[in-house]
């Protein structure tokens, strides 16, 4: 199999001649790739944080938010498109890069790209600002003075993970408010974003020096001081160790938004455990943790399941078991590291050996997928990731509610199965213990467009918002030449 | 005890030189049917994975307990409180579950320690070393493993002068520099052996004080362990480096030693000139590098986590599955430390992260 070459970032204004590389290897589904990254030193960094928001400044904000609407569309249209150039790379290397099967990357990738098409956007912008218009000019505020919504010169993304398209919507976000991005890619999958910011640039050509996209390896101190001092806002996705690594560099004064890892799960009511019913729940969980191999915060990690239904927990166990065997031919699970593979293990391990005692649980699975079934109720605790998942009986759903409070700051997506009724009682119990997206079971990583992601309006989060005071125009008015 | 027989066997296996590979396997198959039958979890353990007295045929065979086993369960052929001495491992939370391993008597654990010691580290010399030990002494620690091997140490090998440089309040460091001072000035070799973050303390109390020394031919130094958050973490290069530059030792005196409590043998390389070093035990143990999903064993040359079939453990299980990764070499394996965390590759929280912040 030969070795692809890939190059990873979007530099405007630095020759590939003028920039040091460095080469990640991968070696994934379908072949190996070897990607290089590039290496500012601090003078090009300085350069190319101000060509940035030179052009933010001067092209981005004359834009209006319709027209970026626009550009986007088409880029993603583009993206889309079986057979065009950027999606036919994107479906040949991401999967080598991220080892995922190329099937799920593909499916994934559409179904994420359709949440940033023109409707979608426009959604996006209603559900943060009410009337978009707030970003392109002063618009009155119903109990008097008008406002608008600025979005910052630079901001600076600093990406995590590699589920593919993550860093997707930051950028797209950052063009939606005419904000001027640099993204730092993940060294885990380098290369979507530059790939999106050329493609933005072959449809509007002006967008050129308003992206950049750059790599530094994580923890270089050195680097992210430099990127950070020339920023207006750093958004930053990863760990709580990485975050707070982060969080350090970053100037008192400079916006800080952090994204942390998250905790998600599922809950299965008895109204849903039925002979019909049980097995579509199961496989719709299944789907949920099979997808990214729960890379994502909206992975689940353990669902809870009640007893009273016509199918018991212990057979809904049996069943996402089997639903897991069958997603693993169609959708096989990405070869792991040596390390993830010993987590793993040891994770599978501790639980084969609690089986062994009286009381323990059921451990179900083959090399590729486990089920660890407890019928007695377990703390919520993250599983080992990549196809493991813990199923636990509980007498009723409310009993899993006192299980959350100590985890608050981390818990983000519960998929419900339930009654309409139970749905909106179990979601009222949910938001106060800090969940902040509930959604039907395999639908769990494919948020809707316009979601709040961590609960958050994330436009709104970007902008600052400037308001004319009545009194300002009031004032204003006894100014003007033509005042009687 | 009814195992007399069985230990009496077990001691003559330790002491013979060269015994063959069937020997081995004879020992190691006799324990296992010894632990299959008297230990009950581990019976159980072996039946869930299809393994029984037919159809495990060599040391090969007998599955790999994980070690987080020996903190579920109860792994021994004697009712535990009848053993004369229990080893935990070191939990760094008051809440932490620890590991135990129940040694009915401490004979077996104590002849493998010391024939593998004095050929090892004492170079097979029946001469005594005046030892400082970084480490708290067995009365402090009487459940740690690494507390009892360092006190047999100095019992067995140490002349009368040795002495613990650790106390409750941390390292003696007024002591440890008039030992160093007294080896420079009379020319009589001096060991040090502990943990390796307590040589780290050391190393970062004698930068403090601009002290470096020139030990006499002949010392050397123990470590093991690692760092565990409990020093500053520095590559394997640098600590060797550092120690060898403070003490005036050279890297190839300085002992790496791979231990666990969930062993009773452990594993020393040839010192630390050349890294990563290569780490071997004795005669009755064995080690495999192993797939961790499949556990099947992987070609010399190729990482895997360590699985080792260690004879002196004649009451918990012989074989176990370590969360350590490893290579095979030549004259016996690479270790390239702790298996990492999958914490970083995607926004889904990870098992480390959470007890951080849990633990927080």
């Amino acid at each position: 199999m030969s070795v692809l070459h890939e190059t990873a970032g979007y530099l405007p204004g630095l020759r590939a001649d003028e920039v040091a590389w460095q080469t990640l290897s991968f070696e994934g589904q379908g072949g190996a790739v070897e990607v290089a990254v590039p290496v500012l030193s601090e003078a090009q960094i300085v350069l190319l944080t101000q060509r940035v928001r030179s052009a933010s400044q001067s092209y981005l904000k004359s834009l209006t938010v319709a027209q970026i609407v626009d550009t986007i569309d088409r880029a993603i249209h583009r993206l889309l498109d079986p057979q065009d150039p950027w999606r036919r790379k994107a479906d040949s290397i991401l999967p080598r890069v991220t080892g995922y099967d190329a099937e799920m990357v593909r499916l994934g990738l559409t179904g994420y790209l359709k949440t940033f098409r023109k409707p979608q956007l426009q959604r996006f912008l209603a559900e943060d600002f009410g009337n978009p218009q707030l970003l392109d000019g002063f618009v009155p505020r119903p109990r008097g003075g008008f406002s608008k919504a600025f979005g910052p010169d630079v901001a600076v993304h600093v990406w995590a993970g590699n589920v593919p398209g993550l860093c997707l919507w930051s950028l797209i976000s950052g063009l939606l408010v005419k904000s001027g991005s640099i993204g730092k890619v993940a060294s885990a999958e380098p290369l979507l974003a530059g790939w999106m910011a050329q493609l933005l640039v072959e449809i509007d050509p002006k967008l050129a020096d308003c992206l950049a996209v750059v790599w530094w390896k994580g923890g270089d101190t050195a680097q992210e001081t430099v990127f950070f001092k020339h920023a207006d806002l750093v958004l930053a996705y990863g760990g709580t160790a990485a975050l707070a690594e982060v969080r350090r560099q970053v100037p008192v004064t400079t916006r800080f938004l952090p994204f942390g890892h998250k905790l998600s799960f599922g809950l299965v009511a008895a109204s849903a455990l039925d002979a019909r019913k049980a097995p579509r729940a199961a496989q719709q969980a299944a789907y949920d943790v099979v997808r990214y191999d729960q890379q994502g915060c909206y992975s689940p990690h353990v669902f809870y399941v009640a007893r009273g239904g016509k199918i018991s927990p212990d057979e809904f166990s049996r069943y996402l078991a089997h639903e897991l065997s069958a997603l693993q031919k169609k959708y096989p699970r990405r070869s792991l590291s040596l390390s993830e593979a010993a987590d793993l293990a040891a994770w599978r391990g501790a639980e084969e050996i609690r089986s062994l005692s009286p009381g323990g649980p059921q451990v179900a699975g083959e090399g590729d997928w486990t089920v660890v079934y407890n019928h007695e109720l377990q703390p919520l605790a993250p599983g080992a990731l990549n196809r493991t998942v813990r199923v636990v009986a509980v007498d009723q759903i409310a009993d899993v509610m006192p299980l959350l409070a100590p985890h608050r700051a981390f818990l983000q997506t519960v998929g419900v199965a339930a009654t309409p009724r139970e749905l909106f009682e179990l979601a009222e119990q949910l938001g106060r213990a800090g969940v902040t997206r509930i959604c039907a079971l395999g639908q769990m990583t494919s948020p809707e467009a316009g979601w709040h992601h961590d609960g958050r309006c994330s436009l709104l989060d970007l902008v600052q918002m400037v308001d004319i005071d009545s009194s300002a125009e009031a004032a204003a008015e006894t100014l003007a030449p033509y005042v009687d | 005890m009814a195992s007399s027989p069985l230990i009496a066997d077990l001691l003559a296996f330790l002491a013979d030189t060269h015994p063959s590979d069937q020997a081995f396997d004879q020992q190691a198959l006799a324990l296992f049917a010894h632990q299959f039958q008297h230990n009950l979890p581990f019976q159980r353990f072996c039946q869930q994975r299809g393994k029984t007295l037919r159809t495990v045929r060599s040391w090969r065979d007998i599955p790999a307990v994980p070690i987080s086993a020996f903190k579920a369960l109860t792994l021994s052929c004697i009712p535990a409180d009848q053993a004369e001495r229990t080893f935990m491992t070191s939990g760094t939370t008051q809440a932490e579950i620890k590991g135990k391993h129940h040694h009915p008597s401490l004979a077996v654990y104590d002849a493998s320690m010391l024939r593998n010691f004095r050929q090892r580290f004492m170079a097979g010399s029946s001469e005594r070393i005046r030892m400082g030990i970084l480490f708290p002494d067995e009365t402090l620690l009487p459940n740690s493993s690494l507390a009892h091997y360092l006190a047999l140490a100095v019992r067995e090998f140490g002349t009368g002068a040795s002495h613990y440089v650790l106390t409750q309040q941390g390292l003696d460091t007024a002591r440890v520099i008039a030992e160093l001072e007294h080896a420079e000035q009379t020319g009589e070799p001096y060991a040090l052996l502990g943990a390796s973050y307590s040589f780290v303390h050391l190393l970062d109390a004698l930068q403090r004080l601009g002290k470096t020394f020139r030990l006499p031919a002949g010392s050397r130094v123990l470590d093991t362990g690692g760092f565990k958050g409990q020093s500053r973490e520095l590559s394997m290069q640098d600590f060797y480096a550092q120690l060898s530059s403070a003490l005036g030792i050279s890297a190839s005196d300085c002992i790496n030693m791979y231990g666990m409590t969930e062993l009773s043998t452990q594993f020393y390389d040839d010192g630390n000139a050349i890294l990563p070093s290569v780490k071997s035990g004795p005669h009755w143990i064995r080690s495999r590098v192993v797939e961790p999903l499949s556990g099947e064993e992987l070609p010399r040359g190729q990482q895997g986590i360590l699985a080792h079939c260690d004879l002196a453990n004649f009451n918990s299980v012989t074989t176990i599955l370590t969360e350590d990764v490893g290579v095979a070499v030549d004259g016996g394996f690479l270790l390239l430390g702790r298996a990492q965390g999958s914490a970083a590759k995607g926004c889904s929280l990870a098992v480390e992260e959470f007890l951080q912040a849990a633990a927080a």
